[in-house]
This record gives structure tokens, C-alpha cells and sequence, in this order.
């Protein structure tokens, strides 16, 4: 997941690090003149990464009741894979390989492809909709973006942006808020809005770390706002760039 | 003619045995046909209850749509401006139609979700082309234009939502944008439609239009008759009325659904089961003509004795086991004609038999299941009861017949 979350940011993705979303540029003497599109497209450029592995941990806080479930995910382009390996569902895969989304449960032996109406429900029991994980469209080529104010958020000075769809575009969210660090260009919160106005979702970064030139989110938390009491914790454990993936990695052979 | 007088005063000097064989074949043959009214009366409930709650008895629908019916797209919808240029109720046996707006939703009480489907639709319409009227359990219809929602009992239940509280529906529209639909619960509905009860959300069309982002449109429109068996004709008629205005557009009965593939699954099911007592009543009919031949050897051996050849013997036995047939089907017969009339006439009462609800197990079942009459089934358990007497008392006619008559007559 981590992987498909790195990759797609780059395309304005909201999977995995792309949920975490917005990680920064270095505030540049030009960046207080700059639009709300060069700011994504700067985000957007720093964030992206050919190849990525990643690995990470999704606590899903549901009421009382908390799981933790850790993974590794391969992620080359618009192919990626994830693979659960916590004890519970070790051995569960999934294989993101353009639009299309795989599953694979080890005690079953079985390959479903995720379409349709399962696309909304939560990833694994997460906050995280199987569609979240699938977007992988430019955020630029899909909405209108404006800086609508800046303001301090946890300490740290942010350019407010406000998206709205283009007309006629296929999107989830009709409109997304965004919060990104004005000095490190990371996404520090991005709110997600329904058509009809309504808060869907929130997802904060709560920790961001510097790997050489790069400043990137390693912990998030994302909330589905029309459920109470319930959250889930996205946290990179390990994360490396531009590694060799082997093509044949993301086969549906290799999911089996 | 001899051995055919013989034979029938066999059956009246060996009364009992005669009556208990006969009961044997009695009670299978009542068995048969009162299983056999009853599953005809539930499989004839199942198809009420898909007709009276989910396609009526015509859908006019896109053609391209109906191949994807399942995933419900908003694609391949209808206009309803069209659709008021059909003079539906130039349809012979025409009584009502419900357009109506299906889509995929998420249905959320603020902790947990949901899947359902959502239909979008005229609150009176709906209400002539289905039995939801005296369905309501609670609260009422909604009206068009209000954000408010009708929905099955159980599903409320599960969500633990009752009427006058808010849900939220979470929907994709046209262009797969997530949005959501705030509305007040106004009614529930408990039915025999397992769907209806679990997974249906209705809501006025306009408010549904609106969320999806969708023109004067609708998935489709529900046709209802006065009988169904008006459905192929009219249909016939709706056709070619289509035909004139959209070549795209196409009639579905009521029996073109996939709903239906479970009710013909049923019925197989039934076969097999009415097979089986067919089958224990035909080794009970066999193991009693064995039984009966074992206890006439002596008998048999004085016969022999007597000059009687093989085929004589067999055909002695033959009439007698035959003769029982007869009577034990004409017993069962009366027996199964008096049940299904009662089940006819009063119906039975499963739910309050088993303190359950039987929409519960999915089994279509509210209040009393009757029965249907069907002369078939007395026709073929019949024959079928005369032809196992007639053909397992050949087998052991002969087995009797070929002894020694010696040691017939010595046999113990």
C-alpha cells in the first residue's frame, strides 16, 4: 500500500503516502508568489518516485476495538503491490496494476478482482476506500486549485488550498482542502468533501522526515467523518527509493 | 379368470396384510401431493413476491442496461419524456407503472455502513404497482420532494435506526463523485421480499436525480397487469410500441429475471426431495411384497402341488400386489385430496408453527402459506404407486414360483 500511496502522489494520488499527500518542497524565495497550481505541481514533483518499497504498519482504531496490520509494498509506476504480514493476514495481497485492483486471500486460495461498489468500502476494515488507493490522475488535471488564505497549523506555517472538480471530470471528491507546509511543501492536512458539502474525510500527517533532499510524511491519520470513534493510523516504518523491482513482481501470477 | 378371482379374494381373505401394504402406499401417495401443493403454494408466493416488490409484471428497460442490471450504472438510463410518449395504459390488463432510479448506496447511521441499493421513485406510482401499502409496520410513504427515505424493518433493525431518525446515504453520482443523501427515515416496511426487507432504500426520484447528478432519467419502468398471465401479450404490444419511439428500449416479464433462476433452482429441489418419497415408498412396497411372498411359501408350494405353473404363480402375485397398489393409491388419493384442500381453503401458519419469521432465512413466507391444487400430481404419484406394486411383485414371484414344491410346502 505504501508503495501505490508513494507512486500516485506523484499523480496527485491519494494512496497510501499519496493519503498522506502534499509532502514538500524546500521554501524557495520564489514560493510566496507562487499560484496554488505551482504548489501542487511542486509537491506533486517532489513527492514523486519511479520505484519505491516500502514498509509500514495500518493501526484501524474502531471504537474500542484497535488492529494493527503491517505490510511491505512494491511500487513501480502505475503498478503496485502490497503484501500484508502481520499474522492475521499474513499472506494477503494486493496488486494495483493500472486502474485495476487484485486480491488475493491465502486461506482461500482466491483471486478477486475489486470493482464496482466494493471500490468504496474500507481497505481491510481501514478508512481508506479501495477508490482512495485507486486514484491515480494528476490532482491538477482534475481540479481547479486556489490559495485561499494561509494559516498556522500545529505550529507550522501553511498555505491553505482549496480544489474543486472540473466540470465533466471523473473525481471522487467533489472538493479537497489542503494544508501544506509552507516552508517544506508537505501536506500536513487535506479535508475531502462530498458533492453535497459534507466532510467524508480528513487526513492529517503527524510526523514528516527528511530522506537527503526530500521531506516526506511518515505518519498519518485518516478519518471517515461519517462514522464516530473511528480512525487509522498509516505509519512508515521503512521506506526506500528508486530501488530495482523486477517486472515480474506485479503479475497475477506472482499474486497467486 | 380363475387366478384373477383368486387373486382379488387373496386380498380380501388377507385383510390386514392388504390394509398394511395399502397404508404403506397410501401414505406415500399423500405425502406426495400434500409436499406438492405446498412447495406449487410457496413457489407461487416467491413469484408473487418478486412480482409484487421488485419487477411487476413488465420492465421496460434499455436494452444495454439489462446486461448490466447487477452493478446498476447510471449509464443507459431512460428519459422520462419519452417514456410519457408510450400510452402504457392503452395495455390491455394495465393497472399502474413506477419509474424508478436504482443505484448503489452506502447506507450510514454515523457509526456504522452499510451496502444497499437505493430507488429512486414516484411515492404514488410505487405504491400502485406494488404491494407496499399495508406493508408499513411503522410511520408512512414519503412525498416527492422530501428528504426522506422508506426502507425494510430488518434493515433498520440492523442499523439500529427507527423512523424519524436520520441516515445518510453515501452515493456515487454520474461522474463517479462521492455525495450524500441527509434524509429522515418516514416509514418501514416489512414484506415476504427478502430484498425489500434487507437492502432496499426508497427515496422520491427527484431527490435521488438530483444526488446523482442525473437528468429527468430512470433505470427503468415497472409495469404492473391485472393477472400475469396478460404478460406475454403485452409485452408483444409494448414491444412494438418501443420499437416505433427507441429501438434501444426492450420489455422484460416478469419470469426474464435472474430473481427467478433460484425459484426454477427450487423447484429442481423439490423434485429431488418428492423423489425421495417416492423412492422410500417404493422400497417399503418392496420389502412388504418380499416379506408377503416369504410368508406364503407353503402356500405357494400347495399351489404347485396342485398344478399350478410358474407364470400362474407370478401372475397371481402380480394381481395381488397390483390390487394393493390400487387401493393403497386410492386411499392416498382421498387422504392427499382432503389435505391439500384444507391447505387450500386455511393455509398453514409456518412462522407461528416455528415462533420464527421465516423472511428471515430468506424463505418468501409471511403469515399463511396455502396450497395449490394440482391434478398432475395426483395423476403421476398414482400410476406411480400402482406401477411399483405392479413391477417389485415380479421379482419375487418368480423367486416363490421356481422353488421345489416340496420344500415350499416345508418351508419355515
Amino acid at each position: 500500500m505504501g508503495g501505490f500511496l508513494t507512486r500516485n502522489r506523484l499523480r496527485g494520488a491519494a494512496w497510501l503516502l499519496g493519503l498522506l499527500c502534499l509532502a514538500g518542497l524546500f521554501l524557495s524565495p520564489r514560493a510566496a508568489a507562487m499560484t496554488a497550481e505551482e504548489i501542487i505541481q511542486r509537491r506533486d514533483s517532489n513527492e514523486y518516485v519511479q520505484t519505491v518499497i516500502v514498509e509500514a504498519e495500518m493501526v484501524i482504531l474502531n471504537n474500542n476495538r484497535k488492529l494493527t496490520k503491517a505490510m511491505t509494498s512494491y511500487a513501480d509506476g502505475d503498478n503496485a503491490l502490497t503484501i500484508f504480514t502481520n499474522p492475521r493476514d499474513r499472506g494477503t495481497k494486493f496488486l494495483k496494476r493500472g486502474d485495476e485492483l487484485w486480491m488475493f486471500f491465502p486461506d482461500a486460495e482466491e483471486l478477486v478482482k475489486i470493482s464496482g461498489h466494493m471500490l468504496n468500502q474500507g481497505m481491510m476494515g481501514s478508512d481508506f476506500s479501495y477508490q482512495d488507493i485507486m486514484e491515480s490522475d494528476k490532482l491538477t488535471d482534475l481540479y481547479e486549485f486556489q490559495l485561499v488564505g494561509e494559516e498556522e497549523l500545529d505550529g507550522r506555517q501553511c498555505y491553505v488550498l482549496e480544489g474543486t472538480a472540473i466540470p465533466g471530470e471523473e473525481v471522487s471528491y467533489h472538493r479537497r482542502k489542503a494544508w501544506i507546509d509552507r516552508e517544506r511543501f508537505v501536506g500536513l492536512k487535506e479535508e475531502l468533501y462530498a458533492r453535497s458539502g459534507r466532510l467524508l474525510k480528513v487526513m492529517t500527517t503527524t510526523k514528516v522526515e527528511q530522506f537527503e533532499d526530500r521531506w516526506y510524511p511518515v505518519e498519518a491519520v485518516m478519518e471517515d467523518k461519517l462514522r464516530k470513534n473511528t480512525r487509522t493510523e498509516f505509519i512508515v516504518k521503512s521506506i526506500e527509493f528508486n530501488p530495482v523491482i523486477p517486472t515480474e513482481t506485479f503479475t497475477l501470477e506472482n499474486l497467486r | 379368470m380363475f387366478l384373477t378371482k383368486l387373486a382379488l379374494k387373496n386380498l380380501i381373505r388377507y385383510r390386514t396384510r392388504t390394509l398394511a401394504v395399502g397404508l404403506i402406499i397410501a401414505f406415500a401417495v399423500f405425502f406426495y401431493i400434500l409436499f406438492d401443493a405446498l412447495m406449487a403454494g410457496m413457489n407461487e408466493m416467491s413469484y408473487e413476491g418478486i412480482i409484487d416488490y421488485e419487477t411487476g409484471h413488465l420492465q421496460i428497460v434499455n436494452s444495454s442496461y439489462w446486461q448490466e442490471e447487477k452493478k446498476l450504472p447510471l449509464d443507459d438510463l431512460i428519459p422520462l419524456d419519452l417514456l410519457r410518449r408510450i400510452k402504457l395504459e392503452e395495455v390491455q390488463g394495465y393497472r399502474g407503472s413506477s419509474a424508478e432510479l436504482a443505484f448503489q448506496a452506502r447506507l450510514n447511521n454515523g457509526i456504522n455502513e452499510l451496502p444497499v441499493v437505493g430507488r429512486g421513485v414516484v411515492p404514488e406510482d410505487l405504491l400502485s404497482v406494488f404491494s407496499l401499502a399495508d406493508k408499513f409496520v411503522e410511520g408512512e410513504m414519503f412525498s416527492s420532494g422530501e428528504q426522506r427515505v422508506v426502507m425494510g424493518k430488518r434493515l433498520a433493525d440492523l442499523m439500529d435506526v427507527g423512523v424519524g431518525d436520520y441516515v445518510i446515504l453515501l452515493v456515487r453520482d454520474k461522474n463517479n463523485t462521492f455525495n450524500t443523501i441527509e434524509a429522515e427515515i418516514s416509514g418501514l416496511v416489512h414484506t415476504i421480499n427478502h430484498n425489500v426487507n434487507n437492502f432496499l432504500v426508497y427515496m422520491p426520484l427527484d431527490v435521488a436525480q438530483e444526488a446523482l447528478a442525473v437528468d429527468d432519467v430512470v433505470s427503468k419502468v415497472v409495469v404492473r397487469l391485472d393477472h400475469k398471465e396478460q404478460a406475454p401479450q403485452a409485452a408483444g404490444v409494448l414491444e412494438s410500441k418501443l420499437q416505433r419511439l427507441d429501438g434501444d428500449l426492450a420489455v422484460y416479464k416478469w419470469d426474464d429475471t435472474d430473481a427467478l433462476s433460484f425459484s426454477s433452482y427450487a423447484a429442481t429441489e423439490n423434485q429431488i426431495i418428492l423423489g425421495i418419497i417416492l423412492l422410500i415408498a417404493a422400497i417399503a412396497i418392496i420389502n412388504t411384497v418380499i416379506l408377503a411372498a416369504l410368508e406364503r411359501m407353503r402356500e405357494i408350494g400347495t399351489m404347485k402341488a396342485m398344478g399350478l405353473d410358474v407364470r400362474e404363480i407370478v401372475y397371481l402375485f402380480v394381481i395381488e400386489s397390483t390390487g394393493i397398489g390400487v387401493l393403497g393409491g386410492c386411499i392416498g388419493l382421498v387422504m392427499g385430496a382432503v389435505g391439500v384442500w384444507y391447505l387450500v381453503r386455511f393455509g398453514v401458519d409456518f412462522s407461528a408453527m416455528a415462533q420464527l419469521d421465516m423472511t428471515s432465512f430468506g424463505v418468501p413466507v409471511l403469515g399463511k402459506t396455502h396450497g395449490v391444487w394440482n391434478p398432475n400430481a395426483f395423476i403421476t404419484v398414482f400410476a406411480f404407486g400402482v406401477a411399483v406394486s405392479f413391477l417389485s411383485s415380479i421379482l419375487p414371484g418368480y423367486w416363490a414360483a421356481a422353488k421345489d414344491p416340496i420344500q415350499a410346502i416345508q418351508h419355515r
